[in-house]
């Protein structure tokens, strides 16, 4: 009779990495410049339904018109949705806990997720005020807003 | 209007991603005996008898349970190559194997399914071949860690010309 070995449960550690460039586009573009060079905040308007979105982009989502206008936005906004991550996932670029919250630019109709800091986590609430902080050193990427903080 | 040409902005990404899975009933005994024996172990299908390489429960071709295990000799032949000029990403360090490098498809005597890993010749047209005959080294055993790294590349058996 064969003999029969028997073996532990086995996990196997891997480790995937992509790298990757992200182009902006022409409205990307536009709105990172402008965030850099004088922290101000681009959306793009359509000329049909007159939706301000943010980020900017080239075409409306809901009437699929090209957009070419911006318009400053915010820099105040609200927030619209929210979620307090509180453990640690390696993919996630901070520590738990942290804040990320879809914060709608006043101006803007649309929100974009980005951090929330400076907040008691008990305190965060849909419609709640915040204002961004801008990096000192900018870089044209999203993180030239470094974070959101309440009013 | 005359517009100004405008800057044109890109950005550099990095998805850096440390997982971990479970390598399930065959994989284990394949990747474990691999580590402490250095043995490679495929399985055998009841109905078509390929022998399948890396182990699965089921056969990928009639889909019946694999229950026979076998030994393979760890010799081969290559059956297909590349010259890599890109970088290929390490899926255990997530770092780059730096280029040009070969990577080729080895089938062991007795396998029906191929194993690729890294040729360990000249990236050289004139220096690999299909046909050409194989050995797999494994890394010593204390530096086995099971998965498959473990092999560290195919070496061309010595004494080989290239047919004209
Ligand atoms: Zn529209
Ligand atoms: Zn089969």
């Amino acid at each position: 009779m064969e003999e029969i070995k028997h073996y532990e449960p086995f996990e196997v550690d891997q480790h995937l990495t992509a790298n990757s460039r992200y182009y902006a586009g022409r409205m990307g573009s536009r709105f990172y410049v402008a965030l850099r060079d004088q922290q101000k905040i681009l959306g793009a308007k359509c000329p049909k339904c007159n939706k301000v979105l943010w980020p900017p982009r080239s075409t409306c989502h809901v009437c699929f018109s090209e957009l070419t206008e911006t318009v400053e936005i915010g820099p105040l906004g609200t927030v619209e949705t929210f979620t307090v991550v509180t453990y640690n996932e390696p993919v996630q670029p901070r520590k738990a806990p942290f804040v990320y919250a879809v914060i709608r630019l006043d101006g803007a109709d649309t929100g974009m997720a980005h951090f929330l800091d400076e907040v008691d986590l008990d305190e965060v609430h849909i419609g709640m005020r915040v204002r961004p902080v801008f990096a000192r050193d900018r870089k044209a990427n999203i993180l030239d807003i470094q974070y959101f903080k309440p009013l | 209007m005359v517009q100004k040409e405008q800057e044109w902005i890109s950005i550099p990404m990095t998805v850096d991603v440390p997982y971990r899975f479970a390598a399930g009933q065959y994989l284990t005994k394949y990747l474990v005996e691999m580590r402490d024996n250095g043995k490679i172990f495929a399985v055998k299908c009841p109905r078509c008898k390929r022998v399948q390489l890396p182990p699965r429960i089921v056969c990928a071709e009639c889909h019946v349970k694999n229950e026979e295990w076998v030994e393979l000799a760890q010799e081969g032949t290559l059956v297909a190559f590349t010259i890599m000029y890109l970088p290929l990403t390490d899926p255990t360090t997530g770092k780059p194997h730096e280029p040009p490098f070969v990577y080729g498809s080895v089938r062991l005597d007795g396998a029906t399914s191929v194993l690729d890993h890294f040729v360990n010749v000249e990236p050289d047209m004139e220096k690999v071949w299909v046909g050409m005959r194989m050995r797999l080294v494994l890394r010593p055993k204390e530096q086995r860690t099971g998965d498959l790294s473990d092999i560290l590349y195919y070496e061309p058996l010595p004494g080989q010309v290239r047919p004209k």
